[in-house]
């Protein structure tokens, strides 16, 4: 019986995954994005120097056969910061992604599952969320981790407190977004169907909703990570961003933005990397709401 | 007469809003008795309006729920403040402990965490925030107050400046749906959110204000000094508001009455812009909401940039330098732009698609 | 018809709005207007209570104290403002003010004696909670006044005496008493006019001063507009007004100086002095600054001796200062340079071959045994640089591995109280030009002193060395003090002093540069 139910999402799936693929510039966009993970992770291997080396002889010099990209301040590499940069920019922007869309769609489940009081005392909490400043509360959030110590790995030290700080801002949008979609989908025939054969609220929960709600989860998931990756440029402007001597690109970017009118090669680098990323992440986005649409169906 | 009122409400506010708006662009600014009179018409306006459509109720339980958000906003980041590391009186030249005994006695930082809540509490119920502990001997009241007109300004003229552009750009877009012009107006509004804004405005110092010497860079004080800021304020909201417009459009071009009126013969100028437009505006009236609040609470990268002595400054620096009042401060006036903002919203839905009902 | 209603509604409320606001240039001409940035909001124009450098610059151009510096003084003396002349007597514990006459406040009011007393106690009652109370704190009985012990400011050794002189009391001798007044918060009030006011006493409209220039305009996070007060005593400013704007970005300001909208512009972006260098205004100028990197030494294994002098040794100052580009003197010693006290040659200098054998005393010849040791600093760009220098030298010069974390200016101080790091970056600012000033951090006794070093035989010379008049003894007890400080007990790490660097368009002349950073603009021309 469940079987039988189960039936039309798996070949919404399909029949979804089959319109992205004839999309030509949102493959085009995934290809960009999995090269950028693959340079993400084996940032090691390909960075021609470690991020960290400094050569006092070799400061702010510009692009030649030795640098590719010139050196900054510290004669450091700019191409292996960069290399680098993207490691920790991905890993900020897709770890806040995946943590807000934890905390958020557990957190728009329970709310729009249960409705009633329940649904009302947690969507006024999301409420007080929404109606603090996201600045403010970014930064009270970011100081308080950062006077904490909880991690001894130096990467993820750097990392947890720009995660805390920009998945608190973000959980907020994803757990009204689920809780709408759950209490769509639990107005729909077929939950109403399972729960009159007696299912349990948990497997129906798994069975039916979270699979019908993916579709707009990840569309608004592509959309978040490029918000992150500015938003994470946005606190190293505020000086609260990434500890050094990590690179990430909005660390890049507040170094050289301010030094854009004597050595220009700093702040265009990073912004490239940053623009095409953000163009990547925004195609692949579009072509998912238009693959994943079932409204769009039948009409590209 | 009254009836005629009632549906004046919104075009006179926002033909108030326009007037005014232009006014300070132009460098002018409204006599206060014609500001204060024009006002009060429109208020009396939308008096009327609740009253005819019934929703005072509805008006007065907003009223309600607002006040019991801010209330449970101050009790919260109050108890936040409080987890914050570091003093707002520690210094880089530790104070002698008889200096800071006074300091705290004065600020009656020394009395129990509940006294401290409960006096501001009561504070804030008449309005008054305190004094800051930065900006020694001033109400933040004062402060807040001489500080919002130029963040205000700001983001009203961003605001419009995205609307212009986003929702035209938005119509056009969809109604030449996936072909040449519809791929490059969306290239165009996803450019306008690829870079952050602290590499596009300098860019645009570097060119108008360093290379050609046409607009002035920084500061407040005249129609010139407001081009930069708002450009590179407004264009991010409107490539949102664009992509979020096209969206809709499509969706409502594709419904069955659109269907039903194309049938009728009507134009599809005529349908476009009767029909379609007035019916996808609520998506991007729910962007609004936020967005206004966003907007008229200052952007603090460009404040920061233009040296514009705004709001959003305090939002950071009032942090840093752990001013506690001035953070209560900035962050109740902050979630009460954006209770009004949204509660104005909601009004505009019901005024936009009749069938929504207020309850 | 409904449409040319709506018109005649516009226009007529657009015609009803006619004023028009305030301009940039607030209607002051070019030639005689100095644009200056003082970029932020000054927090406060209350002289008894404001504690930051913003307020101190237009401060010191509005009033003025009893003494002022002397900046061709290489050694920086004393010249008389308020106080024509003045004697110590009793072994620098009791000192006599003669107070200039005929000096009028900007209302027409004579200044007196009184008008300075009433100053101190404002500045040291408790109810006034100022920050800078301690600055008096050696006059007799000012702490217990402070405290509230002693209610009376009758009891505190401050008086006016039958020639109508001030004689100050002290608690102790204090040979560089004078020099405290040439600071801002010990400058006289009157009391009238802040009574009459309140807290709205500083307003331009309210304001009473009595310095070089008026407070005309203070546009509240614009700009503060200075004109020149008719009524001065001495020679009248020769700019007649200044334009002080408040803009933050250094880059944008830099932008406005170049197209001529700025005279001046300071403090100048540190990463790009490299090239701001070869413009034509550039100028930099040294300043009593001491940067420099405390180690708790209570901390393992900073409680080490051997591993504290092996970090001094390993750290090339040079290279950090080369790096910064920025002019910075180098520093082993703790007096920075261009002040009495300077000594040069003392301290823990560079030697990576020493630092090695330090370090193999202290059983860690296999560096990679050394226990995690953390460097903080607080959030700037700055300090981050001079940070990320030193762990490369560390590792390079020592093979240690350092780490190195920041954290936001309040909570970085809260953690320097609470749990001080391995390795802290600190710097100090002289409030006077005197080596007590610098060394008097470093008793075990001072609240600023974050290393939980103490040694008896230093807190002695420094109380010693105080009470003493003679310059040259006085000298030799400072240089002994340092040696302990920076060659035996090594709780501290001299980095570099500091410098001030600045663009100034050349029709600006005599622009105010010293070591103080003291900007008094009455001399200042404009061509």
């Amino acid at each position: 019986m469940s079987n039988s139910l189960n039936q039309p999402s798996r070949s919404l799936w399909q029949d979804s995954i089959y319109r992205l693929k004839k999309n030509k510039s949102a493959m085009v966009s995934l290809y960009f994005i999995i090269f950028l993970c693959i340079v993400a992770i084996f940032a090691k291997f390909i960075a021609p120097y470690s991020y960290e080396t400094q050569n006092m002889d070799a400061i702010l010099q510009g692009p030649s056969g030795k640098f590719w990209l010139g050196t900054d301040s510290l004669g450091r590499d700019q191409l292996s910061r960069l290399i680098y940069g993207a490691r920790m920019s991905m890993a900020v922007a897709v770890f806040t992604a995946v943590i807000s869309l934890i905390i958020g769609s557990i957190y728009g489940a329970i709310s729009g599952w249960f409705g009633g009081i329940v649904d009302r005392i947690m969507m006024r909490i999301v409420d007080l969320l929404f109606s603090i400043p996201t600045l403010v509360l970014m930064i009270l959030v970011k100081v308080i981790f950062d006077s904490l110590d909880l991690f001894e790995n130096p990467e993820l030290k750097a990392l947890t407190s720009i995660l805390m700080a920009l998945s608190l801002a973000s959980w907020v949008t994803l757990a009204r977004v689920v809780r709408g979609q759950v209490l769509q989908a639990k107005e729909m025939l077929y939950v109403e169907a399972a729960q009159s054969i007696g299912a349990k609220p948990m497997y129906i929960l798994w069975k039916h909703i979270i699979p019908n709600i993916m579709g707009p989860v990840i569309i608004l998931l592509t959309l978040q990570v490029p918000s992150n990756i500015l938003f994470e440029s946005f606190l190293s402007f505020l000086g609260l961003g990434l500890q050094p001597p990590f690179s990430s690109w909005g660390v890049l970017s507040n170094e050289g933005w301010a030094l854009m009118k004597s050595y220009p090669h700093l702040i265009i680098a990073p912004s490239v990397a940053m623009a095409l990323t953000l163009f990547a992440f925004s195609f692949l986005g579009d072509g998912l709401r238009d693959a994943f649409d079932p409204k769009m169906r039948g009409r590209m | 007469m009254i009836d005629k009122l009632k549906g004046l409400a919104f075009p006179a506010l926002v033909l108030w809003i326009l007037i005014l708006t232009i006014n300070s662009f132009l460098g002018f600014e409204m006599a206060p008795p014609v500001l204060w009179a024009t006002g009060a018409v429109i208020l009396f306006a939308f008096a009327v309006y609740v009253f005819k459509m019934k929703i005072f109720s509805y008006i007065f339980f907003r009223f309600i729920e607002a006040f019991l958000t801010l209330f449970a906003v101050a009790t919260f980041t109050f108890l936040l403040l409080r987890v914050l590391p570091g003093g707002p009186f520690d210094q880089e030249k530790t104070l002698p402990p008889e200096v800071m005994e006074n300091i705290a006695k004065k600020y009656n930082l020394d009395a129990p965490i509940y006294e401290q809540y409960y006096d501001y509490i009561a504070g804030v119920f008449t309005l008054d925030f305190g004094e800051s502990y930065k900006y020694i001997g001033r109400p933040i009241t004062e402060m807040l107050a001489e500080s919002m007109p130029a963040s205000i300004e700001l983001g009203i003229y961003s605001l419009i400046l995205a609307f212009l552009i986003g929702i035209p750009a938005g119509v056009w877009a969809a109604s030449r749906h996936n072909k040449f012009t519809d791929r490059l107006l969306m290239f165009f509004s996803i450019s306008g959110v690829a870079l952050p804004v602290f590499v596009v405005s300098p860019v645009l110092i570097l060119i108008f204000c360093y290379k050609f010497e046409l607009l002035p860079a920084a500061m407040w004080s005249g129609t010139a000094y407001y081009i930069l800021p708002v450009l590179a304020l407004g264009t991010r909201p409107a490539a949102t508001i664009a992509r979020l417009t096209r969206a809709s459009v499509l969706e409502v071009i594709a419904s069955d009455y659109i269907r039903t009126a194309k049938a009728k013969g009507l134009s599809e100028t005529a349908v476009l812009f009767k029909h379609v437009l007035k019916n996808s505006l609520i998506p991007v009236l729910t962007y609004a909401g936020p967005l206004v609040a966003g907007l008229l609470s200052g952007s603090f990268i460009i404040e920061q940039i233009h040296a514009i002595p705004g709001l959003a400054k305090h939002f950071v620096a009032s942090v840093t330098n752990r001013d506690y009042p001035l953070i209560m401060g900035v962050t109740l006036l902050y979630s009460a732009i954006l209770i009004t903002s949204n509660l104005l919203v909601d009004i505009l839905y019901s005024y936009f698609d009749p069938r929504i009902k207020l309850s | 018809m409904r449409l040319s209603l709506w018109l005649v509604v516009i226009s007529s409320l657009v015609a009803l709005s006619c004023t028009k606001k305030q301009k940039a240039e607030y209607g002051l001409k070019h030639e005689e207007t100095l644009k200056i940035n003082i970029t932020s909001e000054p927090p406060s124009m209350d002289w008894s209570i404001s504690t930051d450098t913003t307020s101190a610059e237009i401060q010191d151009n509005i009033m003025e104290g009893l003494v002022e510096y002397n900046f061709s003084d290489p050694e920086l003396g004393l010249m008389p403002s308020l106080a024509k002349e003045w004697t110590s007597s009793n072994n620098a514990q009791t000192w006599t003010f003669t107070i200039r006459e005929g000096v009028k406040w900007n209302d027409g009011k004579p200044f007196t004696a009184q008008h300075v007393i009433d100053g101190w106690e404002r500045l040291l009652a408790p109810a006034t909670a100022s920050q800078y109370a301690y600055f008096l704190f050696g006059i007799k009985n000012a702490t217990k006044f402070n405290k509230g012990e002693v209610k009376d400011f009758k009891d505190v050794g401050v008086k006016i005496n039958e020639k109508g002189q001030i004689v100050v009391q002290l608690e102790a001798p204090q040979s560089y008493f004078p020099y405290l007044l040439t600071h801002h918060c010990t400058y006289p009030v009157r009391l009238d006019v802040i009574k009459k006011h309140g807290d709205k006493w500083t307003e331009p409209k309210n304001i009473v001063t009595l310095g070089p220039y008026n407070l005309k305009i203070w546009d509240h996070d614009k700009a503060i507009v200075l004109e020149r007060n008719e009524m001065y005593y001495g020679e009248k400013a020769k700019t007649k007004n200044i334009l002080a704007y408040m803009i933050m970005e250094k880059s944008t300001a830099i932008t406005l100086f170049e197209t001529g909208k700025l005279d001046v512009q300071t403090p100048l972006p540190s990463a790009e002095l490299s090239v701001l260098k070869k413009k034509p205004g550039y100028k930099e100028n040294g300043y009593l600054l001491l940067y420099y990197y405390g180690m708790n030494t209570s901390k393992p294994p900073m409680n080490d001796i051997n591993v504290r002098k092996a970090i001094a040794h390993a750290i090339d100052r040079k290279e950090i200062t080369t790096m910064l580009s920025g002019g910075q003197k180098p520093m082993t010693s703790w007096v920075p340079a261009g002040m009495f006290g300077h000594e040069p040659s003392v301290g823990t200098g560079f030697n990576p071959g020493k630092a090695k054998e330090f370090l193999a005393k202290a059983g860690f010849k296999d560096p990679t045994t050394m226990p995690k040791i953390e460097l903080a600093y607080n959030t700037n760009e700055d300090h981050k640089r001079i940070a990320e220098n030193v762990q490369a030298q560390l590792k390079r010069n020592l093979g240690i591995n350092v780490e190195i974390k920041n954290e936001e200016w309040k909570s970085y101080l809260g953690k320097l109280k609470s749990d001080t790091p391995h390795i802290y970056r600190m710097g100090w600012v002289a409030d006077f030009p005197d080596p007590d000033n610098f060394l008097n951090l470093m008793t075990s006794y001072s609240d600023n002193n974050h290393t939980k070093w103490g040694n008896k035989e230093f807190d002695k010379i420094i109380n010693q060395a105080v009470s003493i008049n003679n310059k040259e003894k006085r000298r030799s007890l400072y240089t002994q003090a340092q040696k302990i400080l920076t060659e035996q007990g090594v709780p501290v790490i001299p980095i570099y002093s500091g410098v001030k660097h600045a663009l100034i368009n050349k029709r600006v002349k005599n622009y105010p540069v010293n070591v103080m950073d003291r900007r008094k603009y009455k001399k200042v021309v404009l061509q």
